[in-house]
């Protein structure tokens, strides 16, 4: 039983100051570049303190989950951003060549983190599904092609990550709840993406109705499925028992949208509950989805209290 | 045979009116603060001038207030509250889902901000919509779906009698809903179109996301003067309805309003061809498929470029 993040963390304050001046060209790429470093280390330490077992960077570097890949990658370019909801835009990007392996996507980062830490690390990175779905298709016949060969790119940079001694990539694709119709190709982009990638796998999905990818994704080959549950008040951990779920289990038990920070007693709660479901060796407590919406003390205390009571269901479970 | 190019509807705001929105409102709006009338008339002017220098022939307001996408009317009626996110069809688009917890009224002007744009232009169409704001609504209040629809569409109703009065041209409905109806339920909807179409001004039926062989022939009987289809996404089946059932005035919803790639000029010209050799047509309007905030603007503007240098070779 470990506790872990999905993913982002509450950027520092001063470093959104410093992303605007580097925007606005007021401070060089150098100064950029340290400021992302220390603000990786601010991060870290939050994890450290709060006791969290594996981490990753907090995202700092990224701005959102899809565009910051496709920059990073040859085929894609973006025109601008469209809407999602209400006052959100995001830029979404645009197929419009052949998508292939340019540069590292987080390799970098990775190396970077794990010089300033002990932790064990995990890896997060959008997965070929999602990317796809939340772009223009230009280029290939098919949405089913395109993912494909992004699976291709990905593949490439999971290995790269192995490489040099990331174990633990955490694949996030909140994209495949919303389209259950196309659960195969989602199956298969994952085939591809961990094709020959020694290392333990994740996947994350947060909104969307999981009942309608039950039980097809119990034949994804990933060691561990990510799912929010405090938000749907654990209610989901019922279709986990229906499909006699054997997988390991990333637990969401902590709700990103509420700034309300949740009692030791209810985190305890909810992981008794898990532990019907998974053994305790197959589980993973950590929030819901990344924490980036929320301030960051309210981020800070959630991971405490989450870690606080993981703890104490350890040391009831006489698991020390 | 008329041709006659136009939009959908929405398109992407001004950059400056989305970060002046961003700053009033927050991430989501809560409640129906109506936007400062000069601010609005500034962003209005900017998508009705853009729409003219791309040669769109009828416009819209661009729907630039409408925080999502067809719901806004529910937020200005009495009897609606705003809940949480949905999906919104296929598109990585979310919109509150609005719960009816009273009974509904229209106590005010829902479309304050296409009275704007038709002080700046007259060739402007109004965008409503009824039967798919009820169908995704979720009803707290009425004992059948049918007063609660019928309530709609007298608040609905009301709205179009002042548009008419006005001396709007054109009114557009948009119902993506109702592709999904079952059969019986078509035909009791009849007298609701039918009422939402007794109007001076000449009514358009809007459909997208998908075919519309479903609806026909029931919808042949709602009154509606334009009835427009989706050529993106049932190009086949759409074609099919044309050459089952007549009617005299079309809109070809032919351009991929979703997809940031440019049509080939020729193949549109083809469609096109093939599309109005389907029948005897006396004026057909070409528009994307569907409203072009799904683009960046900068695509925005190219694809409407596109629907006019299309009306510019087939007529």
């Amino acid at each position: 039983m470990k506790t872990t993040v999905v993913g982002s963390y509450p950027k520092p304050k001063w470093l959104l100051k410093m992303i605007k001046l580097h925007r606005d060209d007021r401070i060089d790429d150098r100064v950029m570049d340290e400021a992302y470093k220390d603000a990786v280390k601010a991060v870290v330490k939050d994890h450290e303190i709060a006791g969290v077992d594996i981490i990753w960077d907090g995202e700092m570097r990224r701005e959102e989950m899809t565009s910051y890949f496709a920059e990073r990658i040859e085929g894609f370019v973006i025109y601008g951003e469209v809407r999602v909801w209400g006052n959100a835009y995001y830029p979404k990007p645009s197929i419009v060549g052949e998508l292939r392996y340019r540069d590292e996507l987080a390799v970098r980062d990775f190396l970077f983190l794990k010089s300033v830490t002990e932790k064990e690390i995990k890896v997060p990175i959008t997965g070929a599904y999602t990317i796809v779905d939340w772009s223009f298709n230009e280029y290939y016949p098919t949405k089913e092609e395109a993912v494909y060969a992004l699976a291709e790119v990905l593949n490439r940079e999971f290995k790269e990550l192995v490489k040099v001694g990331a174990n633990y990539i955490q694949i996030d694709e909140p994209a495949i709840p919303t389209h259950p119709e196309e659960i195969e190709i989602a199956k298969n982009a994952v085939e591809i993406m961990v094709k020959g990638v020694k290392a333990y796998i994740g996947m994350h999905m947060c909104y969307g109705n999981y009942r309608a990818i039950f039980p097809d994704i119990l034949d994804f080959k990933v060691d561990q499925f990510d799912f929010e549950f405090a938000n749907r008040n654990f209610e989901d951990l019922e279709i986990l028992r229906e499909y006699d779920y054997d997988k390991d289990l990333g637990f969401g038990c902590i709700d990103v949208h509420s700034k309300r920070v949740e009692t030791v007693e209810e985190v305890k709660r909810a992981i008794h509950m898990a532990l019907e479901v998974v053994e305790p060796d197959q589980l993973y407590v950590d929030p819901d989805c990344g924490l980036k919406l929320l301030p960051r003390d309210v981020a800070f205390e959630k991971l405490r209290v989450m870690v606080k009571a993981t703890n104490e269901v350890r040391s009831e479970l006489g698991l020390e | 045979m008329r041709v006659i190019s136009t939009v959908v509807g929405n398109y992407p705001r001004p950059e400056w009116f989305r970060d002046y929105l961003r700053k009033i409102e927050g991430l989501q709006k809560d409640l129906d603060v109506e936007v400062d009338r000069d601010v609005l008339k500034k962003a209005v002017s900017e998508v009705v001038n853009e729409q003219k220098r791309a040669g769109i022939e009828l416009l819209t307001d661009g729907q630039l207030i409408w925080h999502d996408f067809l719901l806004t009317i529910a937020s200005r009626l009495e009897g609606f509250e705003m809940n949480g996110l949905v999906r919104y069809f296929d598109n990585n688009l979310y919109y509150r889902i609005p719960i009816v917890k009273g009974k509904i009224k229209r106590t005010k002007r829902i479309l304050y901000d296409f009275e704007i744009a038709f002080e700046i232009e007259k060739n402007v169409k109004p965008v409503l919509s009824c039967y798919t704001i009820a169908k995704l609504s979720k009803n707290e209040f009425y004992s059948k779906f049918d007063e609660f629809l019928w309530d709609l569409c007298d608040a609905i109703r009301e709205e179009i009698e002042e548009l008419e009065g006005m001396g709007v041209e054109f009114i557009q409905i948009d119902e993506p809903s109702l592709l999904y109806a079952e059969k019986d339920e078509l035909k009791n909807l009849e007298d609701v179109f039918k009422e939402l179409t007794s109007t001076k001004a000449k009514t358009v039926l809007m459909t997208y996301f998908d075919s519309a062989e479903r609806i026909f022939p029931e919808v042949l009987d709602f009154g509606f003067d334009v009835i427009g289809l989706d050529f993106v996404e049932g190009y086949e089946e759409n074609t099919r309805v044309l050459e089952e059932y007549s009617f005299e005035r079309i809109n070809v919803g032919l351009i991929d309003g979703r997809n940031t790639k440019m049509e080939d000029l020729n193949d549109l010209k083809r469609k096109f061809e093939e599309i109005v050799s389907r029948g005897e047509f006396k004026e057909v309007f070409i528009s994307p498929n569907t409203g072009l905030e799904f683009l960046p603007r900068v695509k925005a503007f190219e694809k409407m470029r596109i629907v006019s240098k299309l009306k510019e070779v087939v007529s």
